[in-house]
């Protein structure tokens, strides 16, 4: 069997392992169009703050390709798709045949189209070059404008906050973070950032990037002017599709996939930040472009290539970030846009304390944490097998809420908690 | 009086600590000997004094007036690991462990975030992710050795449910 | 498992260890391996189960709860737990004393005839301390008059305790300051128990300073009696020469063992084994005489006033069960080992407790009464020489280990060998310190502990001690420990003593390490202190004084409550463990620092025993430095001294 995978961060590369795992003698082909192999892009804002170093990016040893017996063509942009022949067109002239081929082409950023993007100083995150790129300037940069108050927005000004620059946020949502979370948990962000000396201006947005060959301010909305000599815009990312022309695969925001990751056509199969999928807590087909669910898809994906039949549960929106030691959670809805949901609130502004679940008959759809996070993911593992948490509803968000207290629903939908270290947990609790 | 076997087998692999619940009576000397085999010194008094004071990985906790142990089960499908964007989380191959790779992990908390037990916890110091390493600086596990009434127990799962069958 | 020769110091206590292991005998020590890892929370002092809203602890790494369910914080906790230990310690010691002050009341009423009064002096001395008349009066109504004084005392309610009048004017206008002058000695250790019950004092710095008044209640009061009281009734101890260490156990007598605290039916016991009646019976049954053998402070007490043998410190209690060789151990009060009672049965040794307070399941008990304490004594004498039958000569295994001992000092006869036996003066001493022949004076005291190798801390601190010319002072168990090494004999520790200390020991024949008695007669260490201030030249306070004190292998909650009226005595004291308090940082900044100022006495705590002994060291040149006094005659060379000072500072 003669395998192509197209993209070489975490859907796919977990896709080769989970092959590899299956079918030792299969050839497996990856392309990639960059050329530092197996390093995690979540990690890049780590390195703008220089927390890390590039040796550190790797998310597997760097004989990963090589003990895996896989021909791994890096640098190398796959250009189309020949659906007929079963090939696949690179950027280097060369065409690659393949039996089974996944894409995992992930993300590209979303930029914004306003006067001055041209100038040295402008930039996108999103991959190791872009980060070098910024790396470079860094000397000659005192202040720094952020454009976008989401997720990738605040690492970027985290990050370079770590890097002594003065930096200012503009977001053009009334909130930061405002899709991770709700306008009470973003405050509390937004207020810690402030308070440790990030400027945070919201409900606002950039008209002009000023300067000559280099940037030197940006012009708001609003008339105001930032000088400032680095812009970086954070804005989220749009799946990188490309390959969908001419191939009659079929996307919408993304690559269409059906539970087995599979797109419609034959042989061919998406995973990752480019695949659209449906997501657990809504139930709407959409792209949670997130590392843990790209390891996940990659991994069924990689499995049913071989021929196994593993159904892909859906993905489930859900981040984790830390700022200035405040630590925040979240996963599903987190702000319910109709009035069936009910939401249970723990909150102690004094030690940034935040809790907050939200609800539908009793299961749980989404949750905000602020500080105090160690028990998120046993609230993650509730809302992922749709557990009736009616039993514990008052406890849910108390301070001594933990694993303990969710022994009673382990025990009553143990056909749900088949996994054997849930069993362990309970065959002693009477 | 308790059994106080837990000598590591490292052959025999596939090891992990589990908890007779029935036994546990939440007098939490296994947080405290977690603590201060985690801590420089690994001395009781010594490590109270230490600038970063040992956080411990086993919690003690409440379950409708039980006791229950909260501390990493080292799944054989560890979500922990799949969260993981810096790789620090990884399966040991040969004896099935969960660890965490110190020098890779940025501190995210991804892994807090999924971890199905509610596990592992932050070193707000370091920013590292903490969690059971089953004291990779013992022959034995300080938690088990500590327990009092011997509910705490080392061993393959399927000695664990061979005990957990018999009746006290 | 551990090594015997890592458990005990002791050659004769290795024997009996490897034995015991050979024929799986559980011992303390194995009993301690078992236990352990110990709880931290008890360790650290802070865990609560005072009220039934508990049982509370507080988490020391400080995630988990960092109060109980009152609110009580870990300065509470530790602070009360501190107090409970001080008071119960305190009653132990107490107690004893009153049964002391009882004892002469009916022996001076004539109620009894097996006790009398030996020490008129000493009668006199005391009887002054209380104001009693004593001129043309018969020596029994002043001891009955002294008596009911002395009873008095454990239920007085207001001003101050008399005995303490005993302490120099400076010392108790700090305690007075202080608020912690004791008034009646039950009645602080009432107090403490009000004190620590569930929501009465918080503020651990007031719970601690009633620790002090409650302690001070026992040292210059419930123990001083005892002492006194014992010195009138059974004469006070004057040198003799004696032997210790199970070596001192025959294979050709019948050997009994007397084990516990208190001196009065050990004294009726050494009576009775001169029976010759007994003596017969023994005989009859094959053995050539009926052996008496001290353990413990009982054991110091019979020694110190009749040189009868010791057998053993507290950690050989049962190891001299396991020579084989030991028909009868009779025990009275404190520090007896519940374990006894089945390790006895697998010998053929015949256990009998002899208090009310004290009784172990499965074991005989024969109550002791003061009016047929000879009676008693032969009947339990009787028991032991009967059981000589049961003895199974090849179970025998006494180690061949004894050691020559010189014991019996006291502070009002001792020092006055220094000046000579026609001027009995503390002169001399101070002199030799002021002169700087002699560094200063250390009591070194206390129990056995199997967390710390048997006698290893109690020998080595010591050994330390006189090697830098410092006089130590002995008691408990610590003294026997320490005359198991031969330190207490004043021809060989001599050779170990540094060259100005010697030059006094030699001049006047006292060993360097004075053996004072049992753990009561710490009293006499702080009588002995304010005669050395009395006899002026060492300043206006005890705390002034070159001197130390140390607790190197504690174990008992006596230890806590000593170690605390010694501090509060004005001297710094060294335990060899942590006392539990260390969960709360402000409860030991307390005993450890800030007392010094306050009282001017305070902690250390340090479980090597030659890093303890400089602690002491140095703190007793300090004191020299303060007061001016000459340089030690005999120091090297400044620079080293130096270097020991900081070594030990280390």
């Amino acid at each position: 069997m003669n395998y192509v995978i197209i993209g070489g961060s975490a859907a796919g590369v977990m896709a080769c392992e989970a092959i590899r795992k299956r079918d030792e003698k299969a050839k497996i082909t990856l392309v990639s169009d960059e050329k530092l192999p197996l390093y995690s892009r979540c990690l890049l804002t780590y390195l703008l703050a220089g927390q890390i170093t590039e040796d550190k990016l790797t998310f597997r040893d760097p004989d990963f390709y090589k003990k895996n017996k896989i021909d791994a063509i890096l640098g190398v942009r796959a250009k189309s798709i020949d659906v007929k022949k079963r090939a696949v067109k690179l950027s280097n002239g060369k065409s690659i045949l393949y039996d089974k081929l996944l894409l995992a082409t992930g993300a590209n950023p979303k930029s914004i189209d306003i006067p001055g993007v041209d100038k040295e100083g402008f930039f996108t995150i999103r991959r190791i070059d872009d980060a070098r790129g910024m790396i470079k300037l860094m000397d000659k940069v005192k202040r720094v404008v952020v454009l976008g108050g989401g997720l990738i927005g605040l690492r970027d000004a985290y990050a370079l906050m770590h890097q002594g620059k003065k930096v200012s946020v503009i977001a053009k949502s009334s909130q930061v973070l405002s899709q991770m979370l709700d306008k009470e948990a973003a405050d509390i962000i937004r207020d810690t950032l402030v308070a440790n000396g990030i400027e945070v201006k919201t409900q606002a947005a950039a008209k002009e990037i000023t300067g000559g060959k280099t940037v030197e301010g940006v012009l708001l909305d609003d008339g105001t002017k930032v000088d400032c000599q680095m812009v970086i815009v954070g804005k989220g990312v749009i799946a990188d599709i490309a390959l969908a022309k001419g191939s009659g695969i079929k996307t919408h925001w993304g690559f269409l996939v059906d539970e087995y990751m599979a797109t419609n056509v034959k042989g061919i199969f998406a995973a990752g930040d480019c695949a659209e999928t449906r997501d657990l807590a809504s139930g709407e087909m959409t792209i949670n472009g997130l590392w843990p669910c790209a390891v996940e898809q990659g991994g069924i994906a990689g499995a049913n290539m071989t021929g196994e039949k593993i159904a892909y549960e859906g993905s489930l929106s859900m981040n984790s970030v830390e700022f200035f030691g405040l630590p925040a959670i979240s996963m599903g809805i987190t702000k319910p846009k109709t009035d069936d949901y009910e939401t249970l609130v723990f909150e102690n502004r004094n030690k940034n304390l935040y809790r907050k679940i939200v609800l539908k008959d009793n299961l749980i759809c989404g949750a905000v944490f602020i500080n105090g996070v160690e028990s998120a993911g046993v609230i993650n593992v509730l809302m992922r097998k749709r557990i009736d948490i009616s039993g514990i509803k008052e406890r849910l968000v108390d301070n001594n809420f933990s694993f303990a207290t969710v022994m009673p629903l382990i025990k009553d939908n143990s056909d749900s908690f088949t996994a054997e270290e849930f069993l362990d947990t309970i065959k002693t609790y009477q | 009086m308790p059994t106080k076997t837990s000598k590591k087998n490292k052959a025999a692999g596939k090891i992990k600590i589990f908890c007779d619940l029935r036994k546990c009576t939440g007098c939490k000397s296994c947080e405290i000997a977690c603590a201060v085999e985690h801590s420089f010194s690994k001395d009781l008094v010594k490590a109270l004094r230490e600038s970063v004071p040992p956080t411990k990985r086993v919690r003690i906790r409440d379950s409708f007036g039980r006791a229950v142990r909260i501390s990493c089960q080292h799944c054989e499908e560890a979500p922990c690991v799949a969260a993981c964007m810096s790789g620090a989380m990884y399966k040991d191959p040969k004896t099935g462990a969960t660890k965490h790779d110190k020098d890779k992990c940025v501190g995210c908390w991804m892994c807090i975030m999924v971890c199905p037990f509610g596990a592992i916890v932050r070193s707000i110091e370091d920013k590292q992710a903490l969690k059971c390493d089953l004291c990779p600086d013992r022959d034995d596990y300080a938690c088990v050795i500590a327990c009092p009434t011997g509910a705490l127990f080392a061993g393959t799962p399927e000695e664990f449910k061979r005990k957990a069958e018999k009746k006290l | 498992m551990t090594k015997a020769k890592d458990r005990s110091i002791d050659k004769a206590s290795q024997q009996m260890l490897k034995r015991a292991e050979a024929e799986d005998k559980q011992l303390a020590w194995d009993r301690l391996e078992a236990m352990e890892p110990q709880c931290g929370f008890g360790t650290l002092g802070i865990c609560c189960k005072v009220c039934s809203m508990g049982p509370c602890r507080i988490d020391p790494f400080g995630d988990g709860p960092q109060e109980g369910v009152c609110g009580a914080n870990k300065d509470t906790i530790a602070a009360r737990n501190l107090l409970r230990h001080i008071a119960a310690g305190a009653a132990a010691h107490s107690d004893h004393g009153r049964d002391v002050a009882h004892t002469l009341l009916i022996a001076a009423e004539g109620k009894t005839h097996h006790y009398g009064i030996i020490d008129e002096k000493k009668l006199h001395d005391i009887a002054r301390i209380y104001d009693i008349k004593t001129e043309g009066r018969s020596k029994e109504d002043i001891a009955k008059d002294l008596a009911h004084a002395a009873l008095a005392e454990f239920g007085n309610q207001e001003g101050e305790l008399k005995m303490i009048a005993r302490a120099p004017e400076s010392r108790k206008k700090v305690w007075r300051k202080l608020g912690v002058m004791p008034r009646g000695i039950d009645r602080e250790i009432v107090e403490s128990m009000h004190r620590v019950n569930m929501g009465v004092d918080a503020d651990y710095k007031n719970v601690i300073n009633h620790g002090i008044r409650c302690s001070l209640g026992d040292g210059w009061g419930g123990s001083m009696i005892a002492t006194d009281l014992q010195d009138i009734m059974l004469g006070s101890p004057k040198p003799v020469r004696a032997k210790v260490n199970l070596g001192v156990l025959k294979e050709d007598q019948v050997n009994i063992i007397v084990h516990g605290h208190e001196p009065t039916l050990s004294e009726m016991a050494v009576k009775a084994a001169k029976d010759p009646e007994l003596l017969a019976l023994a005989q009859k049954y094959g053995a050539k005489g009926i052996n008496i053998a001290g353990m413990c402070c009982t054991a110091n007490e019979i020694l110190m006033r009749h040189g009868v043998p010791v057998a053993g410190d507290f950690l050989q209690q049962e190891l001299a069960i396991v020579t084989g060789a030991v028909e009868l151990m009779m025990v009275d009060v404190q520090c007896i080992m519940p374990a006894l009672s089945s390790l006895a049965t697998c010998f053929h040794t015949k256990l009998v407790t002899t208090s009310y307070k004290a009784k172990y399941p499965g074991v005989e008990h024969i109550q002791f009464n003061e009016e047929e304490a000879y009676e008693i004594a032969c009947k339990i004498i009787r028991m032991g020489v009967e059981n000589f039958k049961k003895r199974k000569k090849e179970r025998v295994d006494i180690p061949k280990y004894e050691m020559d001992l010189v014991a019996g000092f006291t502070a009002e006869y001792v020092f006055h060998m220094l000046g000579g036996k026609y001027r009995a003066t503390y002169r001399p001493l101070n002199d030799a310190i002021i002169s700087g022949r002699v560094r200063g004076v250390a009591g070194v005291v206390g129990c056995n502990n199997p967390k710390i190798k048997h006698d290893w801390a109690h020998i080595e601190m010591v050994k330390e001690l006189i090697k830098h010319d410092v006089l130590v002072l002995q008691t408990g168990c610590s003294a026997i420990a320490c005359a198991k090494a031969g330190l207490m004999t004043p021809g060989d520790a001599l050779k170990l003593t540094g060259p100005g200390l010697r030059e006094v020991c030699e001049a006047v024949g006292i060993p360097p390490v004075l053996h004072l008695g049992s753990c009561v007669d710490n009293s006499r260490i702080l009588i002995a202190a304010s005669e050395v201030l009395k006899e002026g030249g060492l300043g206006g306070d005890l705390c002034d004084l070159p001197a130390a004190g140390a607790a190197p292998e504690w174990m008992s909650e006596k230890a806590i409550t000593i170690g605390f009226y010694v501090i509060a005595s004005g001297i710094f004291t060294v335990f060899g463990g942590d006392m539990p308090v260390k969960g709360s940082e402000n409860v030991t900044r307390y005993i450890t620092e800030e007392l010094d100022s306050i009282i001017g006495g305070k902690f250390a705590f340090e479980a090597d025993p030659i890093k303890a002994a400089h602690m002491m060291i140095d703190h007793i040149n300090k004191k020299r430095a303060a007061l001016k006094l000459n340089p030690m005659m005999y120091e090297p060379a400044k620079k080293e001294a130096k270097e020991e000072a900081t070594a030990g500072a280390n």
